[in-house]
């Protein structure tokens, strides 16, 4: 009962706060919409108690890229790039053409689980997850053996993303530049 | 929350009473802290309403109460209001999850014409199999309080403190949550409970299948993590926004930083936000490195040996030692929360530069020190 209701209440939460990312017009409140679809679908993992998972979104996600967004869209005045994507034939065009790409990929989407029988909910196949250290020490075994490669070229990305970034800033001359 | 109607309202209980303690607490540490303020700097402080000024607090809190609620003209409303509100919430969810003290045996009763079943109450709000992970997750959840309150309203101070005081969170978090790593490491558990289990007995270090074991020390996690509190413990002050790391309200620059443009209970409840930080900080510097609840020298189950002489019932005797337990554990929470106090009255501010150059260069640098020794040190000693 209780996770019944927890899921809807949740599910209501996430989609809302969803919706607002896209319709808000305003970059911070979408950005600050974005932050609450984390910290719930963070919830949401409780709920199937991924707890491991649920944290590590909330410490990446929630805690630090978003806030990371949300300070950088604070500190810049973006109204030339409001006005910029309000009017105009051209951001018209882009549009409508990504309200059709939005909308085959949903219609897509609604189709393939259907075919797929997805939408058939499965809880008798699905393993009960013990407590908190044991599904860490299961993420932490499959990360390091199974998908070490990919966990490591992941980690490698990132150090070229952060490198590439500081040697952009400095080239245009980090905190000293001049427009 | 439990099996029957008993347990569940105990439970829903016990997570306001714990929240009350927080938001009942601040007063009496603001009391301290203006009283131990004025004590370093040879003063009086507050002495003239009540005992020893006791009643001072209760007057701010009628004064904060009655005062007038205004909006700047150029605030969004929205965020300006929901901002305070949201400063309470990280802080009160994330000291739910430390345990308090043993937990309460209550045996079978009758109440209402039937007869209710054993239950074992936990002193805590609730426990999470990852507490440590869960509090670090939440307590993450901050930085949006003082950004939403610098931009709703609409006040260029406001918004450079709220800019400075989140970069500070985002920067010493890397250092804070990779001293706790250590921790993780040494007791193998991410679940608060365990890991006060882990510092029982007297001080035992295991290595090369020798074991050598200490007479007179406790077996606290501060004598196999040095490093790694003292650098926990310092990047808790710069989470906190206090001095010497509170470069968000740095008032001879910003008036007052995120705050500026908060009065009256608005600004209360950030002022109840940073002490539960406090809160959070001191309460987990006891967990991880002072034994949580454990007295020194004297085992749980002593405690509990003695409260069944005294007392009648297994259960009365499992309340007296939650409660001898609970004394414990707020005198180590007192002391460092004093720490807290004390530092704030004796070191000066850091400029913006020598802060971030001391979370990057020096407290991140060392905490993944720390966690490459004790990794190779597990390692050794497991040979």
């Amino acid at each position: 009962m209780a996770d019944v209701f927890l899921f809807w209440f949740l599910a209501v939460v996430l989609l809302v706060s969803g919706l607002g990312v896209v319709l808000m017009s305003n970059p911070i409140y979408s950005a600050l919409s974005l932050a609450m679809t984390m910290v719930t679908v963070s919830m949401l993992f409780v709920t199937l108690s991924a707890y491991f998972i649920a944290g590590v979104q909330l410490i990446v996600y929630a805690g630090a890229v978003m806030v990371l967004f949300v300070m950088v869209i604070m500190l810049f005045d973006l109204k030339g790039e409001l006005a910029s994507f309000s009017r105009g034939k051209f951001t018209g065009a882009v549009k409508i053409a990504s309200v059709g790409l939005l909308a085959g990929l949903v219609v897509g989407a609604i189709k393939e689980t259907i075919s797929s029988g997805l939408f058939v909910t499965n809880t008798t196949n699905n393993p009960i997850v013990g407590s908190g250290m044991e599904t860490t020490k299961q993420i932490g075994t499959i990360l390091f053996t199974k998908y070490v490669f990919g966990f490591e070229a992941l980690g490698v990305l990132l150090l070229v993303i952060a490198i590439g970034s500081v040697a952009l800033a400095r080239s245009k001359g980090g905190t000293h530049a001049k427009h | 929350m439990g099996k029957d109607v008993f347990e569940i309202t105990v439970n829903a209980l016990k997570l306001v009473v714990i929240f009350l303690m927080i938001v009942q607490s601040v007063p009496i540490l603001v009391w301290l802290e203006r009283r131990g303020s004025a004590f370093i700097q040879n003063r009086l402080g507050p002495n003239r309403v009540g005992p020893l000024g006791l009643m001072q607090l209760l007057a701010d809190a009628v004064k904060f109460l009655t005062k007038e609620n205004f909006v700047p003209d150029s605030a969004k409303p929205f965020l300006y209001y929901a901002a305070p509100v949201f400063a309470l919430i990280p802080g009160a969810v994330a000291f739910m999850a430390i345990p308090l003290s043993t937990p309460i045996q209550v045996g079978t009763f009758e109440m209402f014409g039937q007869s209710w079943g054993p239950y074992t109450f936990l002193f805590q709000g609730y426990d999470i199999g990852v507490g440590i992970v869960f509090i670090l997750g939440v307590s993450s959840l901050a930085a949006y309080t003082l950004l939403m309150a610098g931009w709703g309203s609409g006040n260029k101070y406001s918004l450079m403190g709220a800019l400075r005081a989140s970069a500070q969170t985002i920067s010493y978090e890397l250092a804070l949550g990779l001293s706790i790593v250590g921790v993780i490491l040494l007791f193998g558990t991410f679940n608060l409970t365990d890991m006060i289990h882990a510092q029982t007995g007297p001080l035992t270090f295991a290595m090369f299948g020798h074991t050598i074991s200490s007479n007179y020390l406790p077996n606290w996690g501060i004598f196999y993590q040095p490093l790694g509190a003292l650098i926990f413990f310092t990047t808790t002050f710069a989470e906190s926004n206090r001095l010497p790391f509170d470069l968000a309200e740095g008032e001879a620059e910003l008036v007052a930083g995120f705050h500026t443009e908060y009065g009256g209970f608005k600004f209360n409840m950030f002022f109840i936000g940073e002490y539960a930080h406090m809160m959070i900080a001191s309460g987990l510097m006891v967990l991880f490195y002072f034994g949580g609840y454990q007295i020194p020298y004297v085992s749980v189950a002593q405690v509990q040996d003695w409260a069944t002489t005294v007392t009648s019932t297994p259960g009365w005797a499992s309340g007296l030692t939650a409660l001898i337990h609970f004394l414990s554990f707020s005198i180590k929470f007192a002391v460092f929360l004093w720490i807290f106090i004390w530092v704030r009255w004796t070191l000066p501010r850091f400029r913006y530069d020598q802060l971030m150059d001391l979370g990057w260069k020096t407290m991140l640098p060392w905490a993944l020190a720390n966690t490459i020794l004790t990794a190779a040190a597990i390692y050794i000693a497991s040979l």
